[in-house]
């Protein structure tokens, strides 16, 4: 329950809509148990009166009251419940909205690494299935399950005043146990089945996967057949897991539901012993047992979403445990820069943590306005000791110290949006001229003019609507039109003919005039101008 | 701002699909009918179990109130009840059991049906999917099949038999009341068609805009690094905010107008008990003159009013449940249309057996094509020696994969016979290595082990080495039995390609494919691959593969070129 602490605070900022929410379910709920307990003493009413009418006996009736508020029971269910699930709905997407900024927030400030770690599939059922589970939190389970409470609390009250206080509480008694079938021992047992439902499921996605992939060589070795026979045990053991977690549920909703009948044969057998001494009139006797069979709507949303809810903590667990803000790893001495210097590296070591170091006593000093290359070939840390360079990983011993700086990262990363917003991003001011004199620069200029947003050309996903040379060429431009004086480019002309990329890395030279930049590359036709290169050897 | 139109969640599909899919749900549903009879059984001995339990109701109350039968004579009625209530919940909870394991069977009945269609497609057509659909496919677009035969399924039978029992009861009881129930009951497909379409509206807009939405914020959290990196993180939290409230306005909108038809739903539900009870009351004061009211007491007509909520109760369930069915439609739209895409290569088992040299690889005539008017190879025939060392080279589209393919036993050819070694391609086990490398989740004696089950710790050590993979593994704790991919750290491409060459190694093929195995490999994993080709012909394999590569032209004792449909010795 401590994991889902943070999403309940975040859901309970909005205290107005949750209470109107709620108080629209209420209403919508006792209309409907209104409308047949209303109706039942009125049937009974009118069933005795009419016998005292048949039998000569003079006798009056009251047909307004009980005819009106049986019309109005009629009308106001329909029309709260459609107000309740119009505001209610609209409250979920309010909280959708909430929770993807609170969430995007954290993981701003979280780990790179175990950012890293996920597949996009992974994350994909992060954002959505795990980020669902908990927008439809109150919709699904705080607010039915405290409603039920109350309406049963309003209804055991209804019997003490109606019948008496030992009715009452016998009552009482059955509905509390049929609440905590219905809630609690649906949670106790089907939250085993269904916290590890989607971990498994990933696991299952990633095996299946890796079996497509591997398609030609399973085949080649004559064993997709066997393999597929583990998928197909694995995803069953899922949905065994699920089966047995729905019909737990679907058993505990059978005994609250039996409970609920029992309570309204228990209030009739005591409304009896009542109504033969004269304590309660027939058609009061009626109406409780009727009230307390209309509980059962009351009821019957609880075991579903308390048998989600072990997968609703799971879903929070994750998130949680992914957005956790990052460890303060040990900040390595921040050395003083020397003046004319755009970067200070003395004695810093490279390391992933649990693994052998990169770089050790790894010492760079670049003065302001200096090109310097870094050559290595693939698996040698140079994208590593980038990222140790930008500040996106820490070293781990030495000091570092460097100038504002701005980095491309070998991957290049374009976001599902406008060409203008993708470039805004290295420079938000910057001018509509500025924007296509960098993509002219970047040889793009012509094939965005030709498209008929121009800047507003859409990007579809991670840029898919370029081709990797276009796409890495942007993402280049974007880095350029930033202003800070040192740059950094992870192999800058991935995906480039070598006569494009001569003609860019020509022009960027004019560009960067004054500029500090180091670029790394495996070879250094891919280098753009520099004054010194660097081969590291690993 | 330009944004493209969303591509949809299935509401493009024909009437057509609509009806193969339709009956393709059916088809899974009559291959587990005994439990989707069990859950219907269950589901109708509780609804029997409820008729009892109101007329049990009714009686006790008529006895109690109007006659006033002293309460210790109720008792067995109250016992009666009691049990009724007992056989009621016996009825749901078994109901759920039954239903849940029909799902259960269904899906593993798809999931086997899409599996034997991959195996049937063949790796070359299956690579033009992308591996995330298919997982996709297999798994989400299963479970969502699930709703469908655990709850709508069973639920549309049972909202057409309790409805009518009761309606039988309700006449026997006082024919007007029941045509009160009648009325509405033409109006039940109406509510039906407005609260499927409802419900249909809402589930392609909610899929919709959810798959929009998060596929957006999904590309904002994967490039966080970036925004980062421009310092533009809070920029992009505010757009995520406006442009979610802006899906959320537009959702309303729709949702709106979805939730009236439920409305009118609920609306005649309610309409219909109040009208029910005001005649009932109305008739028992002796103020109905006409039909059959005269009769009512206080048991039917209480009878009547108890009936009357579980007389709609089936519908509303239904309707709750119509996203279920919504879902599966288009879930099995996607399945089925994965189903129905061509298939590329007879099983193993329907090739009869092929009489050839037991030393020697034979093509005679060999043509293929994938489109009717070009012909990838034509008339190809060729002999290749146990043992050579084949290298195919030659333009890229001239057909050097497509020779590799058929080799395999991935593709069949149109005309012509390949033998290998006297026997069909692709019934026997050989080498592949194709252009990426493959890896599971898992050690390196796991992802070893996956074509040879049987290898020794020392072979899998053998195998890595001889690929180069032997200073990796000493960097790991515990050796082969270290997880391949640690901490985020992949392998790198060259490396992966390695790790499915030690495969080759380990398994010991007398026939080795490999398609163009050192193209976009940094300068290491080169020569390694190399070497390691090598020793594969030393030891006597054959190998064929496609190239450009001067180094491993050299390699071979035999080049091919191939150009246009055409084969020849370079």
């Amino acid at each position: 329950m401590r994991e889902l602490k943070p999403w309940l605070t975040l859901i309970l900022r909005r205290p107005g809509r949750l209470v109107v929410g709620g108080l629209l379910i209420l209403a919508t709920l006792l209309s409907g148990i209104g409308l047949l307990a209303v109706s039942g003493w009125f049937i009974t009413e009118t069933a005795l009166v009419g016998l005292l009418l048949a039998a000569g006996v003079a006798a009056t009736i009251n047909l307004y009251v009980p005819g009106g508020a049986i019309r109005m029971f009629a009308v106001s269910r329909t029309v709260f419940r459609y107000m309740e699930r119009v505001y209610n709905h609209d409250t979920v997407l309010r909280l959708l909205t909430d929770i993807r900024v609170a969430l995007f927030q954290r993981l701003s400030g979280a780990s790179r690494v175990r950012r890293g770690e996920l597949s996009g599939a992974q994350w994909l059922s992060r954002l959505t299935n795990d980020v669902d589970a908990l927008d439809t939190l109150y919709l699904r389970l705080i607010a039915p399950a405290a409603l039920a409470g109350l309406v049963t609390l309003l209804v055991v009250a209804l019997s003490a005043v109606l019948f008496d206080v030992s009715t009452a509480m016998q009552v009482g008694v059955v509905l509390i146990i049929a609440l905590v079938i219905a809630t609690i021992s649906v949670y106790l047992r089907t939250w085993r089945q269904v916290a590890r439902q989607s971990d498994r499921q990933e696991a299952l996605r990633t095996a299946v996967i890796e079996h497509i992939e591997g398609f030609s060589e399973l085949t080649a070795a004559g064993r997709t057949g066997k393999h597929a026979a583990w998928l197909m045990r694995q995803a069953h053991q899922v949905n065994s897991d699920q089966a047995k977690a729905d019909t737990r549920i679907g058993w505990h909703l059978a005994g609250s539901h039996l409970l609920v009948n029992l309570s309204a044969v228990l209030a009739l057998w005591s409304g009896f012993t009542l109504f033969q001494t004269d304590q309660v009139s027939g058609p009061v006797l009626v109406l409780l047992p009727i009230a307390l069979l209309g509980l059962a709507e009351v009821y019957v949303m609880l075991p579903d979403a308390f048998g989600k809810l072990g997968a609703t903590i799971a879903s929070a667990t994750r998130l949680n445990r992914d957005s956790r803000a990052e460890k303060q790893a040990p900040v390595p001495g921040t050395a003083q820069l020397p003046p004319q210097t755009a970067l200070f590296a003395e004695n810093i070591t490279v390391k992933h943590t649990g693994y052998a170091p990169l770089f050790t006593r790894f010492n760079l000093q670049i003065e302001d306005g200096k090109r310097i290359g870094i050559l290595g070939h693939s698996g040698s840390g140079k994208s590593s000791l980038a990222d140790v360079f930008a500040g996106l990983m820490p070293s781990a011993q030495g000091n570092l110290a460097r100038k504002d700086c701005v980095y491309l990262t070998q991957k290049t990363v374009l976001f599902e949006d406008t060409l203008r917003a993708n470039l805004l991003l290295g420079s938000p001011e910057a001018s509509d001229t500025e924007l296509w004199r960098i993509l002219e620069l970047m040889e793009l200029a012509d094939r965005f003019s030709t498209e008929p947003d121009q800047l507003d050309t859409w990007l579809g996903s991670a840029g898919s609507r370029l081709s990797g040379g276009e796409a890495r060429r942007v993402a280049l431009a974007r880095v350029l039109l930033n202003s800070a004086p040192l740059i950094i480019l992870d192999e800058p002309f991935t995906g480039l003919d070598s006569e494009t990329r001569a003609r860019i890395a020509k022009r960027m030279d004019a560009l960067l005039e004054g500029k500090t930049v180091i670029s790394l590359a495996h070879g250094s036709d891919a280098l753009p101008g520099t004054d010194r290169v660097i081969h590291l050897s690993g | 701002m330009a944004e493209p139109s969303a591509n949809g969640g299935g509401g493009t599909s024909s009437a057509t699909d609509q009806k193969a899919v339709k009956d393709w749900l059916a088809q899974l549903a009559l291959g587990s009918r005994f439990w989707v009879r069990c859950a219907v059984t269950a589901g109708t001995i509780a609804g029997i179990a409820t008729i009892i339990q109101m007329v049990l109701l009714a009686r006790i109350v008529h006895l109690g109130v109007v006659d006033e039968v002293p309460v210790a004579d109720l008792s067995p009625l109250f016992l009666g009840l009691v049990l009724v209530l007992v056989v009621r919940a016996l009825g749901q909870g078994f109901q759920t059991r039954f239903a849940a394991r029909c799902s259960e069977q269904v899906r593993r009945e798809a999931r086997r049906q899409l599996h034997k269609h991959w195996q049937s497609t063949g790796p070359v057509e299956l690579g033009q999917t992308s591996a995330g659909t298919l997982a996709r496919e297999w798994i989400d677009h299963v479970e969502a099949l699930h709703g469908y035969f655990a709850r709508f399924l069973p639920q549309m039978t049972l909202s057409m038999i309790v409805p009518a029992l009761i309606l039988v009861l309700v006449f026997w009881l006082d024919w007007l009341a029941g045509i009160f129930l009648v009325l509405s009951a033409p109006l039940i497909p109406l509510f039906m068609a407005l609260v499927g379409m409802g419900a249909e509206k809402l589930n392609q807009q909610h899929f919709e805009t959810i798959s929009r939405l998060s596929g957006q914020f999904l590309d904002k959290v994967r490039g966080l690094t970036t925004l980062q990196l421009f310092g533009q993180t809070a920029g992009a939290a505010e757009l995520i905010r406006i442009r979610s409230d802006h899906y959320r306005r537009v959702t309303m909108k729709t949702l709106r107008v979805a939730f009236l038809s439920s409305a009118v739903l609920e609306f005649f539900a309610s309409v219909a008990i109040a009208v029910i009870a005001i005649y009932i009351g109305f008739g028992l004061l002796g103020y109905i003159t006409y039909g059959p009211s005269e009769d009512l007491t206080l048991f039917s007509g209480l009878l009547i009013l108890l009936l009357a909520p579980e007389f709609f109760q089936p519908l509303r369930t239904l309707s709750q449940h119509y996203h279920d069915r919504a879902a599966a439609m288009g879930a099995g739209t996607e399945i089925l249309e994965r189903l129905k895409s061509s298939v590329n290569v007879e099983s193993v088992a329907d090739k009869a057996p092929i009489e050839g040299a037991e030393d020697q690889i034979e093509l005679r005539s060999v043509s293929k094509s994938f489109r009717s008017d070009q012909s990838v190879l034509r008339d190809l025939t060729l002999t290749i020696r146990k043992g050579d060392v084949i290298a195919l080279t030659g333009p890229s589209g001239g057909g050097k994969s497509t020779l590799l393919h058929l080799l395999a036993g991935f593709l069949a050819p149109d005309a012509g016979e390949i033998h290998l070694f006297g026997q069909a391609p692709g019934s026997f086990r050989f080498g592949w290595l194709g252009q990426k490398g493959f890896l599971v989740h898992g050690t390196w004696a796991d992802n070893l082990r996956l074509t040879t089950p049987d290898a020794s710790d020392i072979a899998i050590k053998t195998a890595l080495r001889n690929v180069g993979l032997g200073s990796l593994l000493d960097s790991r704790q515990q050796g082969i039995h270290s997880p391949v991919s640690e901490a985020g750290q992949g392998l790198s491409g060259g490396q992966a390609r390695r790790l499915s060459l030690a495969r080759i190694f380990l398994a010991d093929y007398d026939l080795i494919l490999l398609d163009e195995p050192t193209a976009g490999l940094d300068s290491d994993s080169e020569v390694f691959v190399l070497e390691a080709l090598h020793k594969l012909s030393m030891a006597g394999k054959t190998l064929i593969f496609s190239t450009h590569h001067q180094a491993l032209l050299t390699l071979a004792n035999r080049v091919l070129l191939i150009t246009d449909g055409e084969v020849r010795d370079a």
